[in-house]
Parts: C-alpha cells; sequence; structure tokens
C-alpha cells in the first residue's frame, strides 16, 4: 500500500507512535540528524528535525542488531522494540549481508534474531549522495528498493511517498496513515525522475573510478588475488588500524570471550573482530593464515567483492562510503579497485 | 530457541598421558545423555573462565556414552586443560561441520595419512572403518610422528597390527640408535614403496600444516587424483557455526563446509596449509 504524506504530518504521527506504544513496549526511536548522527528519542519533544536527506548516518547500523560488545547468554529485554528512522539503501544492503550471515546460513544466531525482530525500519530515498558514496558502482541504487518496513520516497520538497514492505509496515500503515490519500500518477512520475536525478548525481561523484570495458568489481578483485605486489603497493598506507572493519556496517566477524566463573554460572560474550588485526588467523601453535598486511588487506577485498558474492550472489559491500571516509591512510576502496585493473588481462 | 553458543556440561572421567605434551581425556554428560556426532566432525570444548576452543573427537562414533578427546599443551586454554583432573567439569558444543564421507569409500583402498597429534581424529575414522571394515578392500595407516617418544595411542597399535585388511607402516623423524625398528624419515617416505591400486583409493591426511602440504604433493606426483584426497583443515574456529569468520578459507568456512575437503576443493586456494 503506498500513501502520499506531507513532512509534517509524518513528525505528527511519529509523534503519536512513539506515544501509543512507549506504553507497550520498552521503545528505543532512533532519527537521522544533520551532523549524521543517530538521535535517540527520549520525549516526543525530540521528534523535530528529521534529516530525512542526509546520507547514511556515521554509525554503521549493524550496531543496532550487532553490538561492538554483546552479552551471547543474557541479551534478552524485556518488551523491546526500535524503530529507526531514515534507513538509507546501502544500509539495508549491509543489513542484507547480515541477515545472510546470522540467520540464513546454517544457524540462527540467537542474540542477532531478537534484535532483528524487534525492530522496525523505516527508509528514505538518499537524494543528495556526498564524495564518498559510490553505490552506483556496485549494482545498488541510491534510493530502497527492498528490505524496509516502510520506506519514505521524495516526491517534492516537503513530501513523500510512503510505502510499506513487510507485514510489520503494513500494519503500521493501516493503523496510523489509513486516512491519507495514495498517491497521484504525478506524483510517481515526479518520484521518479528524482530518483534518475540521485541516480546521475552518484555516477557524476563516480565517474573517474568506472572500471574499463565495464569490467565489475568481482572479476577484478577475483583474477588480481595472486598478484601479491598489486597488493602490497596499495596497502603501503594501511597502518593496520582496524578502522575500515569496524565502520564497515556488513563486516559481521566477531570473537567468543568466555569468562564463566563454572558450569553453573556460565557467562561469555562477543566482541567485533578485524580481519585487518595480525591475531585473527593466528592459530594454538603460532601458525597464521594471514601472516604479512597485504594478506590481510587483501582479504577485506576478496570477502566483500568475491568470498560473500560466491555465497550469497550479491556483494557483501554497500558502497556507503565508511572506510574511505575513516581511513588514515587515505585509503579508497574505489581507487584500489580501478588501479586492481591495471594488473589484470583483457582478452 | 536453544541458544547456540550455550556449552552442556561434560566431566573428565578418565585422562591418558599419551606423549609429554599430549593426553587423551574422556568425558560423560552431566545429563547422562548420550552423545552423536559423525566421524570427522568437530567439537567446541570450554575450559571455564579460560577459554573454548576446536577439537575433533578421537572416539569412535559408535561409542555413546563417552566421548574421547586427544589434546595437545600448545596455549594458553590447552595448558590449563592440561592441569585438570578426573571429576573436574568443562564445557561441549557440537557437534559441527562435516566429517569424513565415509559411505563414499565403500569397495575401495582406504590410504590413511596422520602425522603426529593429526592422528586424533583419523583414530577416530579408523575405529569406524574397523567397525565396518568388510565394506573396504583394504585400509592402510601409515603414521609418522617426530621421535619414538611422539607417538601416541602406543598402547592401541598392538591390538590394530593383528586386524585383517589393515596394514599399519611407521615412521619416525629421529631416533637414538637401537629404540626404533620401523621406518625413519619423514611420513611421505612410507608412500615410496606403497602397495595400492590408486585408481580405486582414496587418501585422507591429517596432520600438521607442513605435513599436510608435502603429503599431498607427494599424493600428487606417485598419481592421485586430487579429488581423491581428503584433508582436514584447522583454522581458528571460534563459533563453529560458520558465522565469526575465523575460519574462512577462500569462500568456505571450514567449520561449517570442512572440516573435510577434497584437494579438489581447496587447490586454488594461495598457500592453504598457511
Amino acid at each position: 500500500m503506498q500513501k502520499i504524506i506531507q513532512y509534517q504530518d509524518f513528525i505528527t504521527r511519529l509523534c503519536q507512535i512513539y506515544e501509543e506504544m512507549s506504553s507497550n513496549y520498552n521503545l528505543d526511536i532512533y532519527l537521522p540528524t544533520k551532523d549524521l548522527k543517530y538521535k535517540e528519542v527520549q520525549n516526543k519533544e525530540d521528534i523535530v528535525d528529521i534529516s530525512l536527506d542526509s546520507i547514511r548516518m556515521t554509525e554503521p547500523v549493524k550496531t543496532f542488531f550487532f553490538r561492538p560488545k554483546e552479552d551471547l547468554l543474557r541479551y534478552e529485554k524485556e518488551n523491546f522494540l526500535q524503530i529507526i528512522v531514515g534507513i538509507k539503501s546501502c544500509d539495508l544492503s549491509a543489513i542484507k549481508v547480515l541477515d545472510a550471515m546470522f540467520l540464513e546460513k546454517g544457524y540462527v544466531d540467537s542474540s542477532y534474531k531478537f534484535f532483528r525482530d524487534r525492530t522496525i525500519i523505516i527508509s528514505c530515498d538518499c537524494p543528495k549522495p556526498e564524495k564518498n558514496c559510490f553505490c552506483s558502482l556496485i549494482n545498488n541504487t541510491p534510493y530502497p528498493t527492498s528490505g524496509y518496513d516502510l520506506n519514505l520516497e521524495f516526491v517534492d520538497d516537503t513530501r513523500f511517498i510512503l510505502s510499506s514492505g513487510s507485514v510489520k509496515g503494513e500494519d503500521l500503515l493501516d493503523k496510523y496513515f489509513l486516512n491519507y490519500d495514495a498517491p497521484t500518477k504525478d506524483d510517481i512520475v515526479k518520484r521518479d525522475n528524482l530518483h534518475i536525478l540521485s541516480v546521475q548525481n552518484v555516477k557524476e561523484i563516480n565517474k573517474e573510478y568506472l572500471l574499463e570495458h565495464k569490467d565489475d568489481y568481482y572479476r577484478v578483485v577475483k583474477e588480481s588475488y595472486d598478484i601479491n605486489n598489486i597488493w602490497q603497493e596499495e596497502s603501503s598506507t594501511c597502518v593496520q588500524c582496524k578502522g575500515c572493519n569496524f565502520i564497515c556496517p556488513s563486516c559481521y566477524c566477531f570473537f567468543i570471550r568466555e569468562s564463566s566463573k563454572d558450569f553453573e554460572n556460565q557467562y561469555r560474550d562477543r566482541v567485533w573482530d578485524a580481519c585487518h588485526s595480525t591475531g585473527y588467523g593466528r592459530v594454538a601453535g603460532g601458525g597464521n593464515s594471514r601472516k604479512y598486511k597485504f594478506q590481510r588487506f587483501r582479504n577485506r577485498y576478496q570477502c566483500k567483492f568475491v568470498y560473500r558474492k560466491d555465497n550469497f550472489n550479491f556483494y557483501a559491500c554497500t558502497g556507503c562510503g565508511r572506510c574511505i571516509e575513516v581511513c588514515p591512510g587515505k585509503i579508497d576502496i574505489r581507487k584500489v579497485v580501478k588501479s586492481l585493473t591495471k594488473v589484470i588481462t583483457y582478452a | 530457541m536453544k541458544n547456540i553458543y550455550s556449552p552442556i556440561g561434560a566431566k573428565i572421567i578418565k585422562i591418558i598421558d599419551e606423549t609429554a605434551n599430549i593426553k587423551t581425556f574422556t568425558f560423560k554428560r552431566l545429563d547422562n545423555q548420550k552423545f552423536s556426532f559423525n566421524t570427522g566432525q568437530f567439537i567446541e570444548l570450554t575450559v571455564f573462565g579460560v577459554g573454548e576452543a576446536p577439537f575433533t573427537p578421537s572416539s569412535s562414533p559408535f561409542e555413546t556414552d563417552t566421548i574421547d578427546v586427544t589434546i595437545m599443551k600448545t596455549g594458553r586454554m590447552t595448558e590449563v586443560l592440561h592441569s585438570m583432573k578426573e571429576g573436574d567439569v568443562i564445557g561441549l558444543r557440537g557437534p559441527y561441520g562435516n566429517g569424513y564421507p565415509v559411505e563414499k569409500f565403500n569397495g575401495k583402498e582406504i590410504l590413511i595419512i596422520g602425522g603426529g597429534v593429526g592422528l586424533a581424529p583419523l583414530r577416530s575414522l579408523l575405529l569406524t572403518l574397523i567397525a565396518t571394515i568388510k565394506n573396504y578392500r583394504k585400509i592402510t595407516l601409515n603414521y609418522g610422528a617426530k621421535t619414538p617418544q611422539d607417538v601416541v595411542y602406543k598402547y592401541l597399535f598392538p591390538g590394530w597390527k593383528k586386524i585383517s585388511g589393515l596394514e599399519i607402516n611407521r615412521s619416525v623423524d629421529k631416533c637414538q640408535e637401537g629404540e626404533w625398528n620401523e621406518t625413519t624419515g619423514v611420513v611421505t617416505c612410507l608412500l615410496d614403496n606403497i602397495k595400492i591400486d590408486i585408481r580405486n583409493s582414496v587418501a585422507i591426511v591429517c596432520g600438521p600444516p607442513i605435513m599436510m602440504k608435502f603429503t599431498t604433493l607427494k599424493l600428487l606426483s606417485i598419481g592421485y587424483r586430487s579429488d581423491q584426497i581428503y584433508l582436514s583443515m584447522e583454522r581458528n574456529m571460534s563459533c563453529g557455526l560458520g558465522k565469526c569468520g575465523h575460519c574462512q578459507l577462500g569462500s568456505y568456512f571450514i567449520c561449517k563446509d570442512g572440516p573435510v575437503f577434497t584437494w579438489e576443493q581447496i587447490k586454488d586456494i594461495q598457500d592453504p596449509f598457511e
């Protein structure tokens, strides 16, 4: 179902949702702000100045379901519910990767599932991509196409098309937005034009990073695997800070820490881990599958563009650009992949 | 929903000193339920308050009241485990991964090559095969250890040597004069004079990475195809569930897609044994 809604009406309805649902749930609502930090709603008055036209927030979306440090045995919170507003298409792709890792690939991760099931995602178009955004390079779009409960699409500066994408979203739409009109044909044309414009914007930003011969990231990264010196060269300014791992919304690696008192009093938690860490591949006895920096650096690219693509048929990179922003060595994932094209062969 | 990260409790009921730094522990579940696993699958063993690490049981899956795990003292967690006594309680999760595809070995000559403590998972396999020995044309166990003192399961070899259809060859890398009357040299030298119908054979290898590497090369050089060679791969499987990422080997997660792989599956990965 689709509705057309004014920005101010959306605020009003969100306040209503907050008030009504707070009485039944231990509810957290997170809103996007201009300085790219999520604002946690403490009272109704906080529901103002929602920056829906910003790019993704700096904090990776994974922190809502897969926390930097979390108890693996006692994670449940009574009546917990969280609503995250303004999630962009890139972060929806990250959730797709995390869902595949934690929910669909064999075993179900109990703690991830707990938080994921108790989350309502209200996503939004990304009309103003910035210099580090590159969703277009990896077959992604600056507007959501799936993976949301509710989605907001710009029609003009103040109006949106509100759509539901799940049962949870449909219920909310029914309950709080039923009285609004359906979008007209004209609204839809306006929305489509804005989508086209946003794609053009992100393509313009990334024109110098387009690959030769319309090649794709999978082939380039896979074919260059064995050429060690290009990886050594590209990782030369990497200081192994692991910032790219931690800020990446789809990096899912973790390490389990066992600190029980005894069998009756078990305690174990997990912390985010990073494949850039020297000890990540170390085994008892001292062996290490990725001893050298260039191997660890290369692994991150292989994981994002080859290994997980082999597993899931989609990239584990979302084009969000956070790793470019965070890197003290000024490493730009787009430039790296572009450089790799110099060492592979074209028929 | 059962929490996939929570171990069950088990009690140490027996400890055997195999070598100076290898012990075999026998565990029984605190809830007195039975164990269930396929040979070659692994478990995660917790020393409460210290750590958790992956091991492959060395007992037969047909033995379900207890489970044996042979463990070398090589790090922080195994150090504490080695100091534990009968009656102490540890945690277990699993079993995880895919074990040896025993059903595919029917009618074949099975060549097993083990190095050092790598005989532990192979003992479980061997016990499984011995229980159904008529299904195979021949089983050959080639085992190499550094010195005669480093040989594990010394007390089992005399019994195994009496089993018809099972041939055993052993080597040690080095020894004092007069202390070893079998082959001296690295384990691959046992393959020099092997009499086996390679076309109707499978080779199963487990040992330290360097041993697995050179054994694989040797097997290929004597005519084994890459899909006839089964390898037990190891990484630090932290979660055991295909999630934490630590055991990634190319597109594979060793814990979920292995730990047993054919060489055919992993031959294109750069330095898989590193």
